[in-house]
């Protein structure tokens, strides 16, 4: 997995790639922490480039999102990729998450 | 029919080659990528609850898997050593309705929700979880 990270004057836009599962979660999971101890509290994630995601990575968007929804910001999805969608479609969780096209849309939105 | 088997070591970084192993083997059978995709994921979950929370602490523990594909269906067993844990027939409560979802059993909802059918036995003191599914029709 990786992750790149680009602040923007109102997101930060946290880009993901590869495997975000129970062996990489934690590093997706202090990434985001870092941010939002900075005060970053609206959040794109971009996962384009995410190949597969499990529970543990769902995990840590739920923790996430209420995190930021507390501290008055949102946390939404720019380009999920085919197995972004499906894992959150079928854990019933799509409908937490507002996502967008791309990550240009997904900016703009803030 | 095609059967094949395969056996990890009970570490997580070891439940990637699983998920490929049974992703695989759902293409096989005729299953598009999405759902081929979804069975890699329902296993992993199984995989990932018996780690954590069968084996726990003890890194020596092992896992077997066998695949039996025909065209259009998967059935894959999972055999471990660990403490009796039935996920076939536990809980699971998850309303995406509600505005801050319970993120504990997110696995289990998963592997419900993936396979057709999930079947657990104890046998010579070891767990059998059996998940089966077949191929759906284009939407």
């Amino acid at each position: 997995m990786e992750i790149n990270i680009q602040g923007y004057k109102r997101v930060t836009v946290v880009t993901v790639t590869g495997r975000v599962d129970s062996v990489t979660y934690s590093e997706f999971e202090n990434a985001l922490q870092a941010e939002l101890e900075q005060g970053k509290v609206n959040i794109a994630l971009d996962f384009s480039g995410v190949e597969f995601i499990s529970s543990a990575g769902l995990r840590v968007l739920v923790n996430a999102r209420k995190t930021v929804k507390n501290a008055g910001g949102r946390i939404v999805i720019a380009q999920p990729s085919q197995q972004v969608t499906e894992t959150l479609e079928i854990a019933g969780l799509e409908v937490l998450f507002e996502q967008f096209p791309d990550r240009e849309t997904a900016i703009a939105a803030f | 029919m095609v059967k094949k088997h395969m056996k990890i070591d009970s570490h997580l970084d070891q439940i990637e080659r699983v998920g490929r192993f049974v992703q695989e083997a759902a293409q096989d059978a005729g299953f598009d990528e999405m759902e081929s995709y979804a069975c890699e994921l329902a296993v992993s979950e199984a995989c990932e609850n018996i780690i954590l929370h069968g084996y726990g602490d003890d890194s020596t523990g092992e896992i077997e898997v066998s695949v039996r594909t025909e065209p259009d269906n998967i059935t894959i067993e999972l055999w471990d050593d660990a403490p009796p844990f039935d996920p076939a027939n536990s809980p699971i409560k998850l309303d995406p309705s509600i505005d801050d979802p319970p993120i504990g059993g997110l696995g289990l909802v998963i592997m419900h929700r993936v396979m057709d059918e999930m079947e657990y036995n104890r046998r010579e003191g070891r767990n059998q979880l059996r998940m089966r599914r077949s191929r759906k029709p284009p939407s």
